[in-house]
């Protein structure tokens, strides 16, 4: 034991003379930080979350943020724009109403020396539809019956609802990414080592070095000839966060380049006064929204005193009353904005539908109004509300967020509010059971169009489940989404939003801002935060 | 008599006891080696039935994007709604077979995932476990030395404040003023970007980035990869070191009371060299036995460490594969602790008894 | 030398109010041992005073988000009509801090009470009929000791409230999980003790006397087996508060606005911290310092004092008043000292002792 012990103790010293080394070194190191191995290459930070690199088996966010970098895309949008043109096919148009052919650029190559061909093309699709994963995409696929290879370079898509206007923009989304039949295996999800070492990428950029959640590295693809053209910079490196508060001080210090997604607003608002770095805004997707279910919600249709005309007018009320600049400014600081109907602004076909319906006309609140509609429609008594909210899901801010709702409701003595968080699957199970009455929710479009933030929620069979059903709302739906003369289909898509928003099935609050923080040496960011909502890195220059 | 091991064994008054009672020293150790399958057994049931009534992994995933019918659907399809008892007897045939499966939610080999963020919690809780003992110890012959004086005072209230402060706060605090104020250590993660890459490229990788930096042999990466862990690795640290104090502390103490002491003392040895030789000595023995343990749950106890200081090992984790109700890969996580933690106990109660026969009553 | 506790029976001619477990260790205490003990016996005594009139102290509600002139404002500056400013939510800190203390205190007692009942019940039923049952609980509960308590914590609160975190479920979630976790050391503790004291003489003979089972239990054994429990306690009192506050930390809180929880406060508050705005996480954070410092003391003392190897001498010539015959140093089974000290995140608790005790 002595002699054991004896050892332990050297080992121990050993060890002990390595840490006051260690300390000793960090008074030499500058900054904390050691430079980058090549110049030029730029370190990405991200909080995002990747699930899976095979596009058969992820449905998220962060999953499609490294797709979109190392895969080919049928249809893209160049930057600044969210409408689609060709991406790696020289045309895509409908052939005859439920066909819809594309025909590829000749010459293409996978970075592996594998041909990209109409073959590769069916075989995505097709897997997509095969193994139609638990976490998959194979969902936004609905309309496509089959995919058939005519040559090499053309393949013809078969739908079952002709003249699908939205088709080509699903070809642009996750359910869209175009992967190498020689590498990814046909029945099942592919495991991401064996994506990566068959070098099997296509995009602007191909990995070269994957440590899952925790960092990337990315290569430029010389071989890519899609429409946003060859990468700026060589060498991309993405590191994962898991802590937004962490992703802050690395990028205020100088240890990345740029932090995209998602930092908190205290610290975007603090970035914003600090010289050392650029904070640069983009226009958002994402919305945020109460939904109203119309079956359990005060005076809905399967409670006591169900009746209808009160019930909308508490909706209404309610609608009247929320000041959602106060809810931007106090608790988003700028990094949301007040968003006045269902498709977010700066989209083709978005309205201000609830502004004039609703509050001052401004965007503001209008207590008298909702009082006055209350009274209307005889509900004299002040309403109680059971609000829910997510306290995991939508960022750390919801809780400030609906306590300052709740508040905003009670300041007006018309509602009394019972304000109540659930974990998020608890919450995804108890809100298509009826349990919440009213409730937050918000959205990530699948792809950049009006479509998508309409027709998943109000069409009768909806994600909602609401019990929110207009058979009028439902033909524009399926009407809009057929129609070929694009200012006939964006007045339909106006007019559906205006119709919701005087029924009020979900009352939108807010839309996200896209913020990219960077360092002063990093140009070209701005290009990449459009309304197509992805984060190309290719876009980027150092220096 | 059943006494607890973490006490001195020397204060002979204290202990009478029947030695050889429950048969030889190869008996107790099979009888302690073969608690090690209940106990593992145990916890993986336990986690296996409070995951289940906790949802499914899919609900987790895309409870905002689908309907009702379209998430049944694919429940189904996944078989999570199959009695629970046949998935619970098909996951104990699945986890005696050492097959742990595939997460959920990344897709991912369980024994990958094990073996890449097990190797870096086994890292941070050795460089903890060196943090404890360069404070607790010292510190604790001090505290014993100058017992009831004002060192000693000082000493135990620090002891305490480690304990009691919350170590997401000390470590945002330790963040401030080491990597903004002052600049000299970096913000979170293991290692700079330059120097995972490296590390990445490795052939034969250990995913312990100490011995992977030593291998690439650059002093550069070494000393990049011991900065970024001086931070948690005081956070986690100094925890540990509190007890180790406290413990030191005590048992010398103790210790210094004893016969053998006292005869020191009496031949005019010097009451500094009473506590730094005769009384230390002995007073070590618990300490062994509390470093096990320690190891064990420091293994699982770090899951905060780890989110403050982006250090992605298992515990940090496994609080995602939690939220995400991946509970093929919790089983397979809590499984992996469950051998350590057992193993580790019976390698403490193995050492304890070739130390202290007594121990084997 | 009977088996009575000699800091409850040793001097039976003192007042009663002198014999009170608290009070007693304090008239025992000398020197610093008395002013670390009184030092935490005045901060916890703080602690419950602010929590008992909170109603009164606090400025403000806890949910409060405007006053008679208009909203408060997120992120305001300490000083004027919110002494220690207000959170990025719009919260006044002050008045969150001291409504926190009530949420902490439920948490703490809850927890307490329930692991105390469950574990000596177990403990005693356990130790004193041993056999196969006392064999599969004692590997149960090394089994659930091993578990990590924060994240059993996670779990039991899903499981509880189905993710809700009312202030019902949440205070519930955390001060079952505590429970879950210390209902082991309290097993331990008290087996041994029951254990050992089962083989002593006076129980022998109660048993000849024809006492039955459970008036052996309740009357012989379980009050000469609780003497160690007060610093348990303590320890069970701080590892509720820190686990609550990890539990706000890591996202499965406390709604703000059904209850004033420091950990979720915390939690908020640490993007500010990076943005210079210290106010919104220095009070809260110090508030679970405090008290778990004050609480932790207390325990820690009472462990000292109830160890004559640790306890601190009276001058000579004062040691009238010290306690009976320190001599038999027949240590306190399962004790917790020295390494409970250090909770969940890191700390062994009570050692497993021996299994074979029983054979």
């Amino acid at each position: 034991m002595t002699s054991a012990f004896t050892n332990g103790k050297r080992a121990l010293a050993a060890t002990a003379g390595f840490a006051v080394a260690a300390l000793v070194l960090s008074g030499c190191a500058s900054g904390g930080t050691t430079p980058d191995a090549a110049g030029g290459a730029i370190t990405i930070g991200t909080t995002d979350k990747i699930t899976s690199l095979d596009p058969a088996g992820s449905y998220d966010n962060g999953s499609f943020a490294v797709q979109t970098q190392v895969f080919p895309f049928l249809m893209s949008s160049p930057y600044g724009t969210s409408s689609v043109e060709p991406d790696i096919a020289t045309a895509a148009e409908f052939t005859s109403p439920n066909e819809y052919t594309v025909t590829l650029k000749p010459d293409l190559k996978w970075a592996n020396g594998n041909d990209l061909t109409a073959s590769d093309v069916k075989f995505s699709f097709d897997r997509q539809q095969t193994i139609a994963s638990d976490t998959g995409p194979s969902s936004l696929l609905g309309n496509l019956e089959s995919t058939d290879v005519v040559d090499d370079l053309t393949v013809v898509f078969n739908l079952i609802n002709g003249n699908d206007q939205i088709f080509s923009q699903i070809l642009s989304s996750p359910a869209g990414v175009i992967v190498d039949e020689d590498s990814l295996s046909a029945t099942e999800i592919t495991p991401d080592a064996d994506i990566v070492d068959a070098n099997a990428f296509a995009g602007q950029y191909a990995l070269t070095s994957y440590n899952f959640n925790n960092l990337l590295a990315y290569k430029a693809y010389e071989g890519y000839q899609g429409l946003l053209g060859p990468a700026k910079t060589d060498v991309i490196n993405v590191k994962y966060y898991a802590d937004a508060s962490n992703l802050k001080l690395e990028v205020q210090e100088g240890g990345i380049d740029v932090a995209w997604r998602s930092l908190s607003a205290t610290d975007i608002d603090d970035l914003r006064g600090n010289d050392n770095v650029k904070v640069v805004d983009g226009p958002g997707g994402e919305t945020r929204y109460i939904t109203f279910n119309f079956d359990s919600q005060p005076f809905g249709a399967t409670t006591a005193d169900a009746d209808p005309a009160k019930a909308l007018a508490v909706r209404q009320a309610v609608a009247n009353i929320v000041d959602r600049a106060e809810i931007a400014d106090q608790v988003y600081k700028g990094t949301y904005t007040p968003l006045y109907s269902f498709v977010p602004a700066g989209m083709s076909g978005a309205t201000e539908s609830l502004k004039g319906l609703y509050g001052d006309g401004e965007g503001g609140p209008d207590i008298d109004k909702a009082a006055a509609l209350l009274e209307a429609a005889g509900v004299t008594e002040p309403v109680e509300l059971n609000l829910q909210y997510s306290n995991d899901h939508y960022g750390p801010s919801s809780g400030d967020e609906y306590a300052l709702i709740k508040d905003q409701l009670e300041a007006t003595d018309l509602f009394t509010v019972n304000l109540q968080t659930t974990e998020w699957v608890q919450y995804s199970k108890d809100r298509v059971e009826d349990v919440y009455p009213l409730y937050q929710l918000g959205w990530f479009p699948d792809y950049s169009d009006a479509d998508n933030y309409l027709s998943p929620f109000f069409k009768t069979e909806n994600f909602l489940d609401n019990h929110f059903a207009d058979a009028n709302v439902d033909a524009q739906i399926v009407e809009q989404s057929v129609t070929t003369d694009p200012a006939a289909r964006e007045a339909l898509l106006m007019e559906i939003q205006d119709e919701v928003a005087a029924a009020l099935s979900t009352l939108p609050l807010l839309q996200g801002a896209q913020v990219a923080i960077t360092g002063t040496d990093i140009s070209g960011t701005k290009d990449t935060l459009d309304t197509s909502f992805k984060f190309r890195y290719g876009a980027l220059v150092k220096g | 008599m059943s006494t607890v091991a973490v006490k001195p064994p020397v204060p002979a008054r204290a202990s009478k006891k029947k030695t050889g009672q429950g048969g030889g020293i190869g008996r107790y150790l099979l009888v302690r080696f073969l608690l090690i399958f209940p106990t593992i057994f145990i916890l993986v049931s336990m986690v296996f039935w409070l995951m289940r009534t906790t949802g499914d992994p899919i609900t987790a995933a895309l409870g905002g994007r689908l309907g009702p019918d379209q998430l049944a659907e694919r429940v189904h399809a996944a078989g999570y709604d199959r009695p629970i008892l046949v998935q619970y007897f098909e996951y104990l045939g699945q986890v005696l077979t050492g097959n742990f499966g595939t997460t959920i939610s990344t897709n991912r080999p369980v024994t990958e995932v094990l073996l890449t963020y097990g190797s870096a919690t086994a890292e941070l809780v050795f460089y903890a476990l060196i943090v404890a003992f360069i404070v607790g110890i010292p510190l604790g012959l001090v505290a014993a030395y100058w017992r009831d004086k004002a060192p000693d005072a000082v000493l135990r209230v620090l002891a305490i404040l480690w304990y009691a402060t919350p170590v997401f706060f000390a470590g945002l605090l330790l963040k401030l003023v080491f990597s903004v104020w002052l600049k000299v250590l970096p913000v979170a993660g293991r290692a700079t970007t330059g120097s995972e890459l490296q590390m990445q490229l490795l052939p034969n990788k250990t995913g312990i980035y100490l011995i992977d930096a030593l291998q690439i042999g650059d002093p550069a990466v070494v000393q990049d990869v011991l900065l970024h862990a001086v931070l948690p690795a005081l956070a986690l640290g100094l925890l540990t070191a509190g007890v180790f104090l406290r413990l030191v502390r005590t048992n010398v103490i103790g210790t210094l009371g004893t016969d053998y002491v006292d005869a020191a003392r009496s031949r005019g040895v010097h009451e500094f060299r009473l506590v730094s030789k005769h009384a230390y000595r002995p007073a070590l023995i618990p300490i062994i036995t509390v470093i096990g343990l320690q190891i064990a749950l420091l293994l699982g106890g770090a899951v905060l460490t780890e989110t403050v200081f982006e250090w992605k090992g298992l515990g940090f984790q496994l609080i995602e594969f939690i939220k995400a109700r991946d509970f093929v890969a919790v089983q397979g996580i809590v499984a992996l602790l469950a051998v350590i933690v057992a193993l580790s106990n019976f390698i403490v109660d193995i050492i304890a008894a070739l130390i202290d026969p007594r121990v084997r009553y | 030398m009977t088996e009575f506790d000699s800091a409850s029976m040793h001097s039976p001619k003192a007042p009663l109010w002198s014999r009170l477990p608290v009070v007693h260790q304090l008239r025992q205490s000398v020197g610093l041992q008395r002013g670390m003990l009184v030092a935490g016996l005045v901060i916890t005594g703080i602690f419950i005073l602010t929590a008992i009139f909170a109603p009164l102290l606090a400025p403000y509600g806890y949910s409060q988000l405007r006053g008679d002139d208009g909203p408060f404002g997120a992120q305001q500056e300490p000083g004027g009509d919110h002494l220690f400013g207000t959170t990025a939510g719009g919260y006044d800190v002050l008045s969150r801090v001291i409504w926190g203390s009530q949420t902490a205190i439920i948490v703490m007692v809850i927890a307490v009470v329930l692991s105390i009942f469950a574990g000596v019940a177990l403990g005693l039923v356990s130790g004193y009929f041993g056999g196969w049952l006392d064999r599969v609980l004692v590997v149960i509960c090394d089994a659930v000791y091993a578990f990590p308590s924060l994240l059993l914590a996670i779990v039991m609160g899903i499981v509880l409230s189905g993710g809700q975190s009312s202030l019902f479920y949440g205070i519930l979630a955390a001060a079952i999980s505590i429970t879950v976790v210390f209902i082991p050391q309290y097993f331990r503790v008290i087996r041994a003790e029951t254990v050992r004291i089962k083989a002593e003489a006076y129980v022998e003979s109660a048993r000849v006397l024809g006492a039955s089972n459970g008036r052996i239990m309740f009357r012989h054994v379980l009050r000469n087996a609780t003497r160690t429990l007060p610093l348990i306690f303590t320890l069970n009192a701080s590892e509720a508060l820190l686990t609550l506050a990890g539990l706000g930390f890591i996202g499965f809180g406390i709604e703000p606005s059904s209850a004033a929880e420091w950990g979720y406060d915390l939690n908020k508050a640490i993007s500010d911290v990076t943005s210079g705005i210290w106010w919104t996480s220095l009070f809260p954070g110090l508030a679970i310092v405090l008290v778990v410092l004050g609480v932790t003391l207390v325990g820690e003392s009472l462990n000292d004092l109830a160890d004559p190897r640790l306890r601190s001498r009276r001058a000579p010539g004062k040691t009238s008043a010290a306690p009976v015959a320190p001599a038999p140093v027949r240590e306190p089974a399962g004790r917790i000292e020295p390494s409970g000290i250090y909770g969940s995140i890191s700390a062994p608790r009570v050692r497993p002792d021996g299994l074979e005790s029983t054979s």
